[in-house]
């Protein structure tokens, strides 16, 4: 049997620019293909996969029958190869809604928690979402916060995140721990914060192949490919999906009372990360 | 009409029915199943009520949804709708509803996962795809769930293209002359928002589980009730990264997609019909000249350049 690497976070945080880094180090750190759809490291409870594993339109199962079989998929899926498998998780880490665990520790090879200052997932969610900046706040104080929910077209079971705090807390607790990657520490140091989840994730990093990836996924690079070529990864329509790949945009985008709200409803998270 | 209606109800409730050009008995009404007017041969499906063991003997749990046992019998189960036990010839369904289950949702996994294993054990080939007619032969539109594909069927529908199925398409590989689509039933599975985008009233249609907000449009007007040789197979693509049009793909590519054109892929796996259904598979994809793919249209002019191409298609 298998197993999976959840790469974790709260939307808008970096997990598809750790996933594309992945990729490229997977590949000895060549660019990514832009010219295809993103194949590396699918999200997690995707329909596909549960309708492949699971021999079932999970289109028609209802939310807590998709939500309640997700352990099996992650079991069946495990199952299915010997090869270490990757997945997107946005989801809080948590339990089905009969109490099995949600990424089933026998399954977990790793996990990867992407961390990022709420104040610019705030603002980066606004510009995904297309939403203003207040509702965005208010996103991320929701603890019912539910992202891809039922509709048309939809490839990806109901992900329940909770609040940013919830979020965190949840994945701080998961088990087994998993290797915790603030974006901040992303952006200043691509390589060594790289070479770490290689090592947790058990993929040989050369460094040239490192290098490659680091060079091959700035965002001035992604943004090209974007503008060249599109990204859809469900951001409103017309949008760019790498938008600025900064840290501390907010001072520039919130008022001083948008900024006082996310310490308001976060300031626990936010200090234990160090955020404040 | 009275008197029909009055024997059936009374003395014979068992309608026989037509699916996929089995002559179909159920104890379970299924409306939706067009009346067998064919020859008078017996029952090609018996679909009965009855007990369903939990757990088939020796059988292998595949997981909570499916079970095979050695000697070749199914079991599909949701534990909100019921449990269903498919023989290992593939001639009969036995239904144990779950308490509290509506009928329609027990047909909604009766005609999908469930005729899936019919369909193995019958030696058909089930294709996740919709199917229209254009002019005197099939063109089927395949591809995972979510692509498409109803809103597709529904929008040629609309556009005056006869259905022969929505969401499973069945081919007979052994039909004389090459394979032909056997026509399903005539309703299209539709999200709120793809009826309403299609103009269509959501008022009065029935809905595919009473917690969905996805209903059943009736085709009735406009089905292909008889069966066409299929002429072209073309997956759907969603992806807007994708050129627009029409391409074919190498053989090697159409193979590698068999499990985005297939229906129930795995239940080959669990069901050991590997070897048969890919050597179908091969040779629908040799008798339609390849695999093609399509990013699936949305906006008005790429439906119509959709439909420019359906000739060709079929030709």
């Amino acid at each position: 049997m298998g197993g999976f690497y959840w790469i974790a976070s709260y939307p808008k945080s970096g997990n598809t620019w750790m996933r594309l880094m992945l990729a490229s180090l997977l590949n000895g750190g060549a660019p990514p293909d832009f010219t295809r759809t993103m194949g590396f490291a699918g999200a997690a409870g995707a329909i596909p996969d549960m309708d492949l594993f699971l021999d079932v339109d999970s289109s028609e199962l209802t939310p807590a029958e998709q939500a309640e079989l997700r352990h099996d998929l992650a079991l069946v899926t495990a199952a299915a190869t010997v090869e270490p498998q990757f997945r997107k998780v946005h989801d809080r880490w948590g339990h089905t809604p009969g109490g099995r665990p949600l990424f089933p520790p026998q399954v977990t090879l790793g996990s990867v928690y992407l961390v990022r200052d709420p104040r610019d997932v705030a603002v980066s969610w606004a510009h995904h979402s297309g939403s203003s900046l207040d509702d965005a706040i208010a996103f991320l104080a929701w603890p019912g916060a539910v992202i891809a929910t039922a509709g048309r077209w939809k490839d990806q079971c109901e992900q329940r995140l909770d609040s940013w705090s919830g979020h965190v807390a949840s994945w701080l607790a998961a088990d087994p721990a998993p290797l915790l990657v603030p974006y901040e520490r992303l952006l200043a140091d691509p390589a060594g914060e790289l070479a770490q989840v290689a090592a947790h994730c058990g993929i040989a990093a050369p460094d040239a192949a490192v290098t490659g990836a680091v060079a091959a996924t700035r965002f001035e690079r992604l943004r090209q490919e974007e503008e060249a070529h599109g990204f859809d990864l469900g951001q409103r329509r017309g949008r760019a999906f790498f938008r600025r790949g900064v840290a501390g945009g907010w001072r520039e985008t919130l008022s001083t009372a948008q900024a006082d709200r996310i310490v308001q409803d976060h300031g626990p998270a936010m200090a234990r990360l160090g955020y404040l | 009409m009275t008197p029909a209606i009055a024997r059936d109800s009374l003395a014979a409730p068992r309608l026989d029915r037509k699916l996929c050009g089995l002559r179909v008995t159920s104890d379970l009404p299924l409306p939706e199943l067009p009346p067998w007017t064919g020859d008078d041969r017996s029952a090609d499906l018996d679909i009965r009520l009855g007990e369903v063991p939990d757990t088939l003997d020796d059988g292998a749990v595949i997981h909570p949804l499916v079970q095979v046992a050695p000697d070749g019998r199914c079991r599909f189960a949701l534990a909100a709708v019921g449990a269903y036990l498919v023989s290992s010839d593939g001639r009969e369904v036995i239904v144990s509803p779950a308490p509290g289950a509506e009928d329609a949702e027990i047909r909604l996994f009766l005609f999908g996962t469930v005729f899936a294993m019919v369909c193995h054990r019958r030696g058909l080939l089930p294709l996740h795809a919709c199917c229209v007619r254009v002019g005197d032969k099939a063109v089927a539109f395949a591809g995972d769930s979510g692509v498409g594909k109803s809103t597709l069927a529904a929008t040629l529908w609309t556009r005056g293209y006869p259905l022969l199925a929505d969401d499973v398409t069945v081919v007979d590989m052994n039909a004389p002359g090459g394979p032909r689509v056997l026509p399903a039933f005539p309703r299209v599975k539709l999200w709120r928002d793809s009826l309403e985008r299609l103009g269509l009233p959501v008022d009065g249609l029935g809905a595919v589980r009473a917690s969905l907000d996805k209903y059943h449009l009736p085709v009735e007007e406009g089905f292909c009730a008889t069966s066409l040789p299929l002429a072209g197979l073309v997956q759907l693509e969603k992806s807007r990264q994708l050129p627009a049009g029409i391409r074919l793909l190498p053989g090697t590519q159409g193979l590698a997609r068999l499990k985005m054109v297939l229906y129930r892929p795995r239940l080959m796996l669990r069901l050991g019909t590997q070897g048969q259904q890919m050597a179908l598979f091969l040779r629908l994809l040799g008798s339609v000249g390849g695999l093609r793919a399509l990013r699936r249209p949305e906006t008005p002019a790429e439906w119509d350049e959709l439909e420019a191409l359906l000739p060709g298609l079929a030709g």
